[in-house]
């Protein structure tokens, strides 16, 4: 009966306009990337031109780079950091601490970037940190720990602790435990907490747009500068790159989402082994 | 299970709260009782509950956030119900998910385009007869590109809390005799309402500071709390004013989530 | 035969919760015990105390002889067949096998054999590169129990491992794990809520309530002389009725007088009469120690579940093999070897005691 009222044209018509609003924008961003003319006015014919012009512009390049190399070495060490975090909450056992430390791990995560990115010049202006590469990674690295923590928390919390009893039962000591069983158990939380630390950096405009001080530079920030000043379509074929980008990092993590699914039906050519099934 | 690990491991964790959480919001909260001279005061506080322009800017910015998050729940809400109805639901929400991983300012980029004089938009008003119209830096374009930018935060937590339903209790509702009207009003939405309340939180907050935005497409008409804070900071270098206004902000946003809260009782009944 | 493991007076306490109070029992090698009871009953926490997860609030636990309360689990020879598995599930089958072997750093070699060798044991040759969830929960608990026993244990703990099992498997289960116990020879402690799991595979049987050991005995010692109302009521559907013990072998209730095998109490005493529904026959109302009148009656396959009452209103429940008709008055016969005697409040020291003293008697009879 639900489904039958679900045919109701209109209301699919509405979801594809919500859709198509949707991806309009950026779809409109790439489309004027292959403009021959310089403006998102008008399109004027096919051209590459304005992608050369990108791959010229050292600057750019630099800055693209920087904004990689931020955005993996930031979410590495948001992911070691986070999980050992992740770790030591689950393992406690006062639920009243374990509130507490949640409650802290998730004021960076509720907090707004302003907030974040005030207090954190305020934190490196007071012990003289320089600003540049090393306060836009350490703020990176801050802001990425706690999705770390809340992507391998359930992971751990998952896990039947009986598994930790039989790995100890079978001889396993502490480090055994925590290599052999916990941490493999968890790898799919972990790979999935990395991979949202890498889209939380290379998202991040406020808060590096507070830490960076004036030599360093990242595409938020280098796009922010750049697009106060008008339209420029190099910037159109960097977001084109970008969005393919993304969109690979989206289909790496659905695979790594999917990751436990798919191998065991990797296994599937067992299939005719089931013959010695004993029951 | 027993203690089996020590905190040795999670220390530079332990660090990091310290260091990265707590630090930064106490000297947020030093900074704002500081003048520019660096000495204690109370000043900043007084200039702000005593002149009108911090406390009308402070009104806009909650009233523009309302506005933006109004819409975006009115768009989102029949939208996130239609997907569940749909087969390969999973498709459809990575495609929601999807434009959260594109960076916001390039999002933002793309409407400069749009709401251009002479862009698209004003292409397509000329065509349908209404004419060009001046839309940059107006608060009207100001609030479709935030509604734009956090329409996604809004339909996830609604659509997940609407496919968490499980379905036999809609067919109870049917089966007790509900019609399709009333399971919607008793069932079905009393039950999505903590994602509403989630979709709140993840819309009204940020867009409460929004900073860029009102630079790049506002034309600085809208000042939202973040904007004034990114102004004393780094424009001013009052930063004695602008921590007063990131603690204001800091306490509407607690107040947002204490509005939004699950309720107990009643409320925790339905979320189960 | 000296004991393996020994508990003496071995408690343990949650803040104010007392889980188990002074347990003493003695585990001898190469049989296969159970420890029986209702959930909460502290079986489970006996084991994870031989195990090592759990220390005693009071008391000792002795492997060998040796004092073992803080060893922790990894250091001793017993191993753990849990209860959901707890199967390895980034493992295959033979890692999962081979997981104490490669904890303790035995050669590729060395590990194929025991693993090959192991899943022979439990009939699941040739699942070495199967993933842990393509297994049935069958298959996956032969698997916890080849891991298990690929560590090469002095004693096999297994914490009711059979309980998600459908029927048929569990029969089949039940009779495999007792015959891989007497081909390997070593102590299988076994945890169950299950009595008649217990009755089938135990040399020896723990009945548990409420943190305590309420009797121990083998499996036909239990069934035969429970030790009270708990234990009668656990092992097998019991009719419990008051009654008096007269003198030696003559017991009175529901106002006659029987005669019974049991003695050593005082005369007069209260007591509690135990009747097992297998052991009464249905006959003609004359022919019938007692009357009742047929309440109710099921098919249960090899036998008719029968509910009746007598004039006093106390419930029977009878088993039969012929089908009766229900609101008939029917006789109840039964011989004196089938009256069970409990005392009230008899502990299982006492109990032994008197059970001993009046063998003892009868035999100077003799």
């Amino acid at each position: 009966m639900q489904s039958e009222r679900f045919k109701a044209p209109w209301l699919k018509l509405y979801l594809a306009l919500v859709f198509i609003l949707m991806y309009l924008p950026i779809a409109y961003l790439i489309i004027y990337s292959f403009n021959r003319g310089a403006t998102m006015t008008a399109f004027t014919g096919f051209s590459w031109q304005h992608y050369l012009d990108m791959f010229n512009d050292l600057r750019l390049m630099q800055i693209l780079v920087n904004t990689l190399i931020i955005a993996l070495l930031s979410a590495l060490l948001a992911t070691i950091i986070g999980t050992f975090g992740a770790l030591l909450i689950y393992q406690m056992k006062r639920t009243g601490i374990k509130n507490i430390f949640l409650s802290l791990n998730n004021i960076l995560l509720v907090s707004p970037d302003v907030i974040i990115g005030a207090s954190f010049l305020i934190l490196f202006t007071m012990v003289g940190f320089q600003l540049g590469f090393g306060s836009v990674l350490m703020a990176h690295i801050a802001f990425s720990i706690p999705i770390v923590v809340l992507m391998v928390l359930p992971r751990f919390h998952d896990m039947d602790t009986t598994l930790i009893d039989a790995a100890y039962d079978l001889g396993a000591n502490r480090w055994q435990v925590l290599s052999r069983v916990i941490l493999p158990y968890a790898w799919p939380g972990i790979l999935a907490g990395f991979f949202m630390a890498i889209t939380y950096s290379l998202d991040d405009f406020a808060v590096t747009f507070f830490v960076t001080g004036n030599g360093f530079s990242t595409l938020s920030v280098e796009i922010y500068s750049r697009a106060r000043q008008g339209v420029d379509l190099s910037i159109n074929a960097l977001s084109a790159l970008l969005f393919v980008l993304s969109l690979m990092l989206v289909v790496v993590y659905y695979f790594i989402a999917t990751g436990v699914a798919t191998r065991s039906s990797k296994k599937a050519g067992h299939g005719q082994l089931k013959v010695v099934d004993p029951q | 299970m027993k203690t089996r690990y020590s905190a040795y491991y999670a220390l530079p964790y332990l660090f990091w709260i310290v260091l990265f959480v707590i630090a930064p919001l106490g000297l947020l909260l030093v900074q704002s009782f500081n003048n520019i001279g660096g000495h204690w005061t109370l000043a900043n506080y007084q200039t702000y509950f005593k002149s009108g322009t911090y406390l009308r800017m402070t009104f806009n910015s909650l009233w523009f956030s309302f506005l933006v998050t109004m819409v975006t729940l009115i768009i989102a809400y029949p939208a996130a119900y239609i997907m569940t109805k749909l087969k390969h639901a999973q498709f459809w929400l990575m495609l929601i998910i999807l434009p959260t991983w594109i960076n916001l300012l390039l999002k933002a980029y793309a409407f400069i385009g749009l709401f251009a004089q002479d862009g698209s938009v004003n292409q397509f008003l000329t065509l349908i007869g209404i004419g060009p119209q001046q839309i940059m830096f107006t608060n009207v374009a100001f609030m479709i590109v935030a509604a734009y930018i956090e329409l996604p935060f809004m339909m996830m937590p609604i659509f997940n809390a609407l496919r968490e339903l499980d379905p036999s209790l809609i067919n109870a509702a049917r089966d007790l005799g509900a019609n399709s009207r009333q399971t919607f009003m008793k069932v079905i939405f009393p039950y999505s309402l903590s994602g509403v309340r989630a979709g709140v939180q993840a819309v009204f907050i940020p867009t409460l500071s929004l900073f860029m935005l009102t630079r790049l497409i506002g034309g600085n008409r809208v000042i939202t709390l973040g904007t004034a804070i990114e102004e004393h900071f780094l424009v001013t270098q009052n930063w004695g004013m602008g921590s007063t206004i990131g603690i204001i902000l800091i306490i509407a946003m607690f107040l947002t989530m204490y509005l939004t809260r699950e309720r107990k009782g009643r409320g925790k009944q339905h979320a189960k | 035969m000296g004991a393996i493991i020994e508990f003496k007076g071995v408690a343990l306490t949650y803040g104010a919760t007392e889980v188990l109070k002074a347990i003493n029992l003695t585990i001898e090698p190469g049989k296969f015990y159970t420890l029986l009871g209702p959930s909460g009953s502290g079986k489970t926490t006996i084991l994870r105390l031989m195990a090592g997860f759990l220390q005693p609030s009071a008391g000792n636990i002795l492997f060998e002889g040796q004092q073992i309360n803080t060893v922790p689990p990894e250091k001793r020879k017993v191993n753990t067949v849990f209860q959901n598995y707890a199967l390895f599930p980034n493992l295959n089958v033979y890692d999962n096998v081979a997981f104490g072997m490669t904890i303790k750093g035995k050669s590729p070699a060395e590990k194929a054999a025991k693993v090959d060798e192991m899943l022979h044991l439990v009939k699941l040759d040739g699942y070495g590169q199967w993933e842990i969830s393509e297994l049935s929960g069958g298959q996956q608990q032969r698997v916890a129990i080849a891991r298990a026993l690929a560590n090469e244990p002095e004693v096999l703990l297994l914490d009711e491992p059979l309980s998600a099992l459908d029927y048929k498997l569990r029969k089949e289960m039940q009779r495999e794990l007792r015959s891989i116990q007497q081909r390997l020879g070593i102590t299988f402690i076994f945890v169950t809520h299950d009595q008649e799991e217990a009755l089938a595979m135990s040399d020896w049987i723990f009945v548990m309530n409420d943190g305590k050991i309420v009797q121990n005995g083998s499996p036909v010692d239990i069934y035969d002389e429970p030790i009270n109302h708990f234990v009668a009521d656990f092992i097998g559907e019991s009719n419990i009725i008051p009654g008096v013990m007269k003198k030696d072998y003559l017991v009175s209730f529901l106002g006659r007088d029987f005669e019974n095998v049991d003695g050593g109490m005082r005369p007069n005493e209260p007591v509690e009469v135990v009747l097992r529904p297998e052991d009464l026959d249905i006959v003609s109302e004359e022919a019938g120690k007692l009357v009742v009148t047929i309440d109710d009656q099921s098919f249960r396959g090899d036998y008719y579940e029968i509910s009746a009452h007598d004039d006093d209103l106390n419930q029977w429940q009878i088993q039969a093999t012929n089908p009766v008709e229900i609101g008939q008055r029917a006789g109840l016969y039964f011989d004196p070897e089938d009256i069970h005697i409990m005392r009230l409040h008899e502990d299982e020291a006492a109990f032994d005691a008197r059970i001993e003293q009046y063998v003892e008697d009868e035999q100077d009879e003799n």
